[in-house]
Order: C-alpha cells, then sequence, then structure tokens
C-alpha cells in the first residue's frame, strides 16, 4: 500500500529531468506558486534552496550507474496552519541525505572543505526533513512552516 | 529574475565586481569562471558587492570558497560587502561569515 506522503492537499505536481536546466524549471515552478498561494518571503526563500540543494544532488549522483530511465518528480501539498510541503520523489539510486553529517566548523579559508553545506542549509530552513525508500523510489519530504524573520 | 550578471570597476587599486541576480546551481558554474578569471587577470585586493544578490545556495557559496582559497594562496584581500539578510543567514549558518571579510 501506499503511504500518503504527506496529510495535506496536493496543489500542484511537475515531473523533470535529471539535468541542471531542470534546476531553473522548478524555480520558475515554485516562484508561480508562491505568488499564487502568497508565501510568506522567507518560506519561499527556504523552500526554493532545500528544494534545489536537494534537486541538484539528485541530478548530480542519484543516476551514476543507473541503466534506467530517470524519472523525478516534485509534488507540492498545502499543510495546515500555512505549512507547505514539497515531496521530491526519484528513481535512482536509493539515498538518505537526512543521514548525512555537517561539515566540521572551521575558521579558516585554507580548512574549509569545498561543499557538504546544502543539507545544513536544508536542516535549518526546514521544519522537518524526511525520507523513506518506497519500492525504488526515493522520498524526500521537505516542510516548510511560515516564520518571521 | 533567473539570471546572474557582474560588473568590474577599478576603484582606488582594488577591483569591484557588482554582482547581481542568483546564485543557484545553474549559474554558479559561470560565475566560479568569471570570478577565477578576474582573480587570475588582476593582481590586487578584490572586493565582491553582493548588493544585487537575492539568492543564493551552496553551489553559489562553493564558487565563492574556490576564489577565496586562490585569493588566500596568492595573499591577496577578498572581501565581501552589502550582503541581503537572507544571503546573510545563509553565510551565518554555513559558517561563511567567519571565513570571509564581510562589510
Amino acid at each position: 500500500m501506499m503511504t500518503p506522503p504527506a496529510a495535506g492537499t496536493l496543489i500542484s505536481a511537475l515531473r523533470v529531468g535529471a539535468d541542471i536546466e531542470s534546476i531553473s524549471q522548478v524555480t520558475s515552478w515554485l516562484a508561480d506558486l508562491a505568488e499564487r498561494e502568497e508565501w510568506p518571503m522567507a518560506m519561499r526563500f527556504g523552500l526554493e534552496l532545500s528544494v534545489e540543494e536537494a534537486l541538484t544532488n539528485v541530478i548530480s549522483y542519484g543516476f551514476d550507474g543507473i541503466a534506467h530511465d530517470p524519472v523525478i518528480r516534485l509534488e507540492v501539498h498545502r499543510m495546515a496552519e500555512g505549512r507547505v510541503a514539497v515531496e521530491l520523489i526519484d528513481n535512482g539510486a536509493a539515498f538518505d541525505p537526512t543521514t548525512l553529517a555537517e561539515p566540521e566548523a572551521v575558521d579558516t579559508i585554507d580548512a574549509a572543505k569545498v561543499g557538504g553545506h546544502g543539507v545544513q542549509l536544508m536542516r535549518h530552513f526546514l521544519e522537518s526533513l524526511t525520507y523513506r525508500r518506497q519500492g525504488e523510489e526515493n522520498h524526500l519530504t521537505m516542510v516548510a512552516v511560515p516564520r518571521s524573520r | 529574475m533567473t539570471s546572474m550578471h557582474i560588473e568590474r570597476e577599478q576603484a582606488n587599486g582594488e577591483v569591484v565586481l557588482k554582482v547581481a541576480g542568483r546564485l543557484d546551481t545553474p549559474h554558479a558554474k559561470p560565475f566560479e569562471t568569471s570570478l577565477m578569471d578576474v582573480v587570475s587577470m588582476t593582481d590586487g585586493s578584490i572586493v565582491i558587492n553582493l548588493a544585487g544578490v537575492d539568492y543564493v545556495s551552496s553551489s553559489g557559496l562553493r564558487a565563492l570558497l574556490v576564489a577565496g582559497k586562490a585569493m588566500r594562496n596568492s595573499k591577496r584581500r577578498l572581501s565581501l560587502m552589502s550582503l541581503q539578510p537572507q544571503i546573510r543567514e545563509v553565510f551565518d549558518i554555513s559558517g561563511f561569515s567567519t571565513l570571509f571579510e564581510i562589510s
């Protein structure tokens, strides 16, 4: 049986290709939804950023060595109290970003490692970040809550 | 809205780069290439004015870090200025606020 992705109302869905251009496509799609749904600016920024980070990971690494055609879908759900859930679904290699360790804090540019900040930013900007593997698919659910800056 | 551009000015012996637009994954690579071109073609300090940047993701941070490391290796000064509040927040969370000189 399918588990409901997130309790809420599905308001939009999009299927994209596994290429970098998809990110601009998703950005425009989210911007249109943000206008229509009147998402507060801070929540919109956090969602855009989180979706980009997650999608960049899937596009960059999710289909390495995978023989079947990539299928990447995004669903936006309207939730209680102004929350918004975006679910990213892909049929790439099983990958749970919620288990990634955050980069070590460093105080010099020499010691700083290039990369690894995506999940750290997602954890900050989202109320919750949850992952499940369902059949042959990764399901990553990102929930953002309206917040004041 | 989904674009990025850089203007270059020379002032008091330093190069000022005024960046506008989005530093997201699609634009991070061209941004990094432009930055590194300026790093290799000049020999003084560089200031990056981010007043016109309204979005940065980890890909954009990565481009800045690559330029920062190159400047550091050649013992030159790289500073950032005029970060919008949401950009500042990304810098604070990722620890980049302590890595860069920001005014």
